[in-house]
C-alpha cells in the first residue's frame, strides 16, 4: 500500500476552485514530482496535505492513518514535513536554533523540567545539540551554526529549510519549488541533496519545482496540475509528450 | 560532503533522534547545577535587605524597591510580547489582580488571627528603620510569600480564561481583549465596599463580605508592609532565572518560533494555541506576584488606576525599549524607566509624550528594540554592536 494517499481532495475559496479532485499515491522511498503553470494550485495542495487548508471534500492517509481533520502540528507529528515557497525560516533564531525548534514532537521533557533543570532536560538538550549538529554537518551548515538565519545566503536558506524539515522526523518530504532563486551550480547540488536526502533517511519526497531540467532528472513520476484540475500523471517522457501538457504550458493553439 | 560520509550520518540519525525522545538522564547528579542559581538569588536578596539597605538610605532604598517590582513586571511581559509576539495591552490587569487577592489575604488574615492588620514580620521583611532586637522571620513572612503565591495563583487563572478564547485565533484579538481585561478589573475594584477596618467588623461581613471589602475607588489602604529589599530582589532574581530557563528550553523556543512565523511554527510539530497560552499564564503568574510586592510596599496607596491601561503602558514601555524577547533588556528597561522621570522633572510632567516619543523613534531606529532577541551576555550581541556599519550592508535583503 501507498505511504500517502489522497482521494478527491478539493478546495475552493469563495468561487475560485483553486484544488478539484486531487489524487495522488505516494509509495514510500518515491521521489514525484508535482508541476503546473503558476497559480495551478500545486501549492495550495501542500497547504491540504499539511493542514493549513481544510479540504471541502477528500480524504488524506498517511501510513493507513486519517489525517483530513487534524491540526498542522499534528500532522508533521504523524510525518509529513513541508518546506514553504516563500522561505518561512525562524529569521531572529540561530541556525541550529531553528532545527531544535523542529525536534519539538519528539522532545519529552517540557517547562516544569526546564524550569527546574532537571537532569531529563538536560540529557534532552545535549542529545538535541547533537543531533542538530549533525544534521547541520549533513547540509554544509556547521560553521553557521550560531548565527541568525535570516543572514545567511539565500541559497543556504534553502537548505536549512530542507534540513528544519528532516529534523521533525518526518517520513514524507514536501518541497515546494526548492531550486527557484538558485543558480545553476546550486541546482545542480540541489538535486544530488534531494537524491541523497530520499536514499539515506529514507523518506519518500514529492517535490514542486518549475525547473524541468530538475524534475525531469529526479522525479520517478509527475503528476501535472493545471486549474485545479490533474491533466496528467504517469513517468517524466510520458508526460512530457502528453499533448494536454504541452497545451497548458504552452497556452492553447491560437483560439 | 561524499555520499559515504553522508549514509553513515544519515543512518545514526535515527539513533540520535531516539536518543532525543527517550533522554534519560546520565549518572552526574544535578541538584547543585539546578540550584545553585536560586541559592545565589536568596544570598543576594538577604545582602540587598541587610547590607545594601543601610548604603542606599531610605529614598534610594525605596526607588530600589519600585525598579524590582517594574523589573518583575518587564521581565514577565516579555514571555508574552517578546517570546511569543503577542501583544498583551492589559499586564496591568493582572498586577491588580494580584495585589488585590495577596493583600485581602495579608489584611484580613492578619485582622481576623492576630487582632491588627499590621505587619507581623523580622528583619528581611518591610523596610523598619531600626532592626533592633528583631528576629530574621517573623510569622508574617510566612503570610506574606504564601499570600503572594496565591495573588499569583489567581491572578494566573484570570490569565487562562482570557488567554485560551483571544489566543485560538490568529491575528490581534489578543490586544483588544486584554485592553477590556484592564479596564473589566478596575471598574470591578471600584465597585467593591470599604475596608473592612475590625476584626469584629470582619468576623461579622464573613469571608464574602471581606472578599468584597477592597475599598472601592477609595484604594485599599491599611495593607501590612511586608515587602522588602529582600522579597524584591528574591522575586526579580526569580522571574527572571525562570523566564532564562523557559527561553533556553524546547519550550521557549517554541514560543520564540511563534513569533518569527505561526505558520511554520505549526508546520514544524508546535501546538502554537497552548504555546502562546502556557506563555500568557505564566506572565499573568508573576505579573500577579508583582501586584502583591507592589501591594505591601510602604507608601502605596493601591488603588482602581493600577489596573489602568497607563500602567499597562509603562510596562509595554520597558519591554519594546529592551527589545522585544530580551530578559536582560527588559531588566535594564525597567531601571531606566523607572528611575528616569525621578531625576528629570521633565520626563516626570510629560511622561507619556516623552515615552511615547521614544517609542515610535525606536521603531524606526530599532524595531526590534535595544537589545532585540538577545541578552547583554551573548557574545554576537556585542560583535553586531562593534561591526554595525558592515552588518547593515550584508543583512540588507
Ligand atoms: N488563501 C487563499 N485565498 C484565496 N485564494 C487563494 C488562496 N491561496 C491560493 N489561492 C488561489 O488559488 C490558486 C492556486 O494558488 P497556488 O496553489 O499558490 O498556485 P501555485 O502554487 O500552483 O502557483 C491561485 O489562483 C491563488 O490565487
Ligand atoms: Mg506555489
Amino acid at each position: 500500500m501507498s505511504l500517502l494517499i489522497a482521494q478527491g481532495v478539493s478546495k475552493s475559496f469563495g468561487g475560485l476552485k483553486a484544488v478539484q479532485g486531487f489524487a495522488l499515491e505516494l509509495p514510500e522511498r518515491g521521489l514525484y514530482g508535482l508541476i503546473g503553470p503558476n497559480g495551478a494550485g500545486k501549492t495550495t495542495v501542500f497547504n491540504l496535505l499539511t493542514g493549513v487548508y481544510r479540504p471541502d471534500e477528500g480524504t488524506v492517509k498517511l501510513a493507513g492513518r486519517e489525517l483530513t481533520r487534524l491540526r498542522p502540528n499534528r500532522i508533521a507529528g504523524e510525518g509529513l514535513a513541508r518546506t514553504f515557497q516563500n522561505i518561512r525560516l525562524f529569521g531572529e533564531l540561530s541556525v541550529i536554533d531553528n532545527l531544535k525548534v523542529a525536534c519539538h514532537l519528539r522532545c519529552p521533557h517540557g517547562m516544569p523540567a526546564a524550569v527546574l533543570r532537571l537532569a531529563g532536560h538536560r540529557a534532552q538538550e545535549r542529545a538535541l545539540a547533537e543531533r542538530c549538529g549533525r544534521l547541520l554537518e549533513m547540509f554544509g551548515l556547521a560553521s553557521r551554526a550560531h548565527e541568525q538565519a535570516r543572514n545567511l545566503p539565500y541559497g543556504d536558506q534553502r537548505r536549512l529549510e530542507i534540513a528544519r524539515a528532516i529534523a521533525t522526523g518526518p517520513k514524507v518530504l514536501l518541497l515546494d519549488e526548492p531550486a527557484a532563486g538558485m543558480n545553476p551550480q546550486e541546482k545542480k547540488e540541489l538535486r544530488t541533496l534531494i537524491r541523497s536526502v530520499r536514499d539515506t533517511f529514507g523518506l519518500a519526497v514529492l517535490l514542486i519545482e518549475h525547473d524541468m531540467g530538475v524534475v525531469m532528472d529526479l522525479c520517478e513520476r509527475i503528476t501535472v496540475l493545471d486549474y485545479g484540475k490533474v491533466i496528467a500523471h504517469g513517468p517524466p517522457e510520458q508526460v512530457q509528450k502528453d499533448p494536454k501538457v504541452i497545451e497548458a504550458y504552452l497556452g492553447a493553439p491560437a483560439a | 560532503m561524499n555520499g559515504r560520509a553522508w549514509k553513515n550520518m544519515a543512518s545514526s540519525d535515527a539513533n540520535l533522534l531516539s536518543l532525543i525522545t527517550a533522554s534519560r538522564p546520565g549518572a552526574a547528579p544535578t541538584l547543585l547545577r539546578s540550584a545553585l542559581p536560586v541559592v545565589v538569588i536568596v544570598a543576594l536578596a538577604v545582602m540587598a535587605q541587610v547590607v545594601l539597605k543601610g548604603l542606599l538610605g531610605g529614598y534610594y532604598a525605596d526607588l530600589a524597591i519600585t525598579i524590582g517590582v517594574n523589573i518583575v513586571l518587564a521581565v514577565s511581559l516579555t514571555i508574552v510580547n517578546g517570546f511569543t509576539g503577542q501583544f498583551s495591552m492589559g499586564h496591568a490587569g493582572f498586577l491588580a489582580v494580584g495585589g488585590y487577592v495577596s493583600g485581602a489575604v495579608t489584611y484580613y488574615f492578619s485582622l481576623t488571627q492576630w487582632g491588627s492588620a499590621a505587619a507581623a514580620g523580622g528583619r528581611l521583611s518591610g523596610m523598619p528603620l531600626s532592626t533592633e532586637g528583631l528576629a530574621w522571620l517573623g510569622a508574617g513572612d510566612v503570610l506574606f510569600p504564601v499570600a503572594l503565591l496565591i495573588g499569583g495563583l489567581v491572578s494566573a487563572l484570570l490569565g487562562l480564561a482570557v488567554g485560551l478564547p483571544s489566543l485560538r485565533l490568529r491575528g490581534d484579538y489578543l490586544a483588544i481583549v486584554t485592553l477590556g481585561f484592564g479596564e473589566i478589573i478596575r471598574v470591578v475594584i471600584q465597585q467593591s465596599g470599604p475596608a473592612l477596618k475590625t476584626p469584629e467588623a470582619a468576623e461579622q461581613a464573613g469571608v464574602l463580605g471581606m472578599a468584597t471589602g477592597l475599598g472601592g475607588a477609595l484604594g485599599f489602604g491599611g495593607l501590612p508592609k511586608y515587602t522588602s529589599l529582600f522579597w524584591v530582589v528574591l522575586f526579580a532574581g526569580l522571574t527572571m532565572l525562570v523566564a532564562y530557563r523557559i527561553k533556553t528550553s524546547t519550550s521557549g523556543r517554541a514560543m520564540l518560533s511563534v513569533r518569527e512565523d505561526e505558520i511554520a511554527a505549526e508546520a514544524m510539530g508546535v501546538n502554537t494555541t497552548r504555546t502562546k497560552v502556557w506563555a500568557f499564564v505564566i506572565a499573568a503568574f508573576f505579573a500577579g506576584i508583582a501586584g502583591g510586592l507592589y501591594a505591601h510596599k510602604l507608601g502605596v496607596a493601591l488603588g482602581p488606576v493600577d489596573a489602568g491601561f497607563q500602567r499597562s503602558f509603562d510596562i509595554i514601555i520597558m519591554v519594546v525599549l529592551g527589545g522585544l524577547g530580551s530578559i536582560s533588556g527588559a531588566a535594564l528597561a525597567a531601571v531606566v524607566v523607572t528611575m528616569l522621570p525621578e531625576y528629570l522633572r521633565a520626563v516626570a510632567d510629560y511622561r507619556m509624550i516623552i515615552f511615547a516619543l521614544a517609542l515610535i523613534l525606536m521603531m524606526i531606529l530599532r524595531p526590534k528594540g535595544l537589545l532585540g532577541v538577545r541578552e547583554v551576555w551573548d557574545a554576537d550581541l556585542w560583535r553586531g554592536l562593534f561591526r554595525r556599519g558592515k552588518s547593515a550592508k550584508g543583512g540588507g535583503k
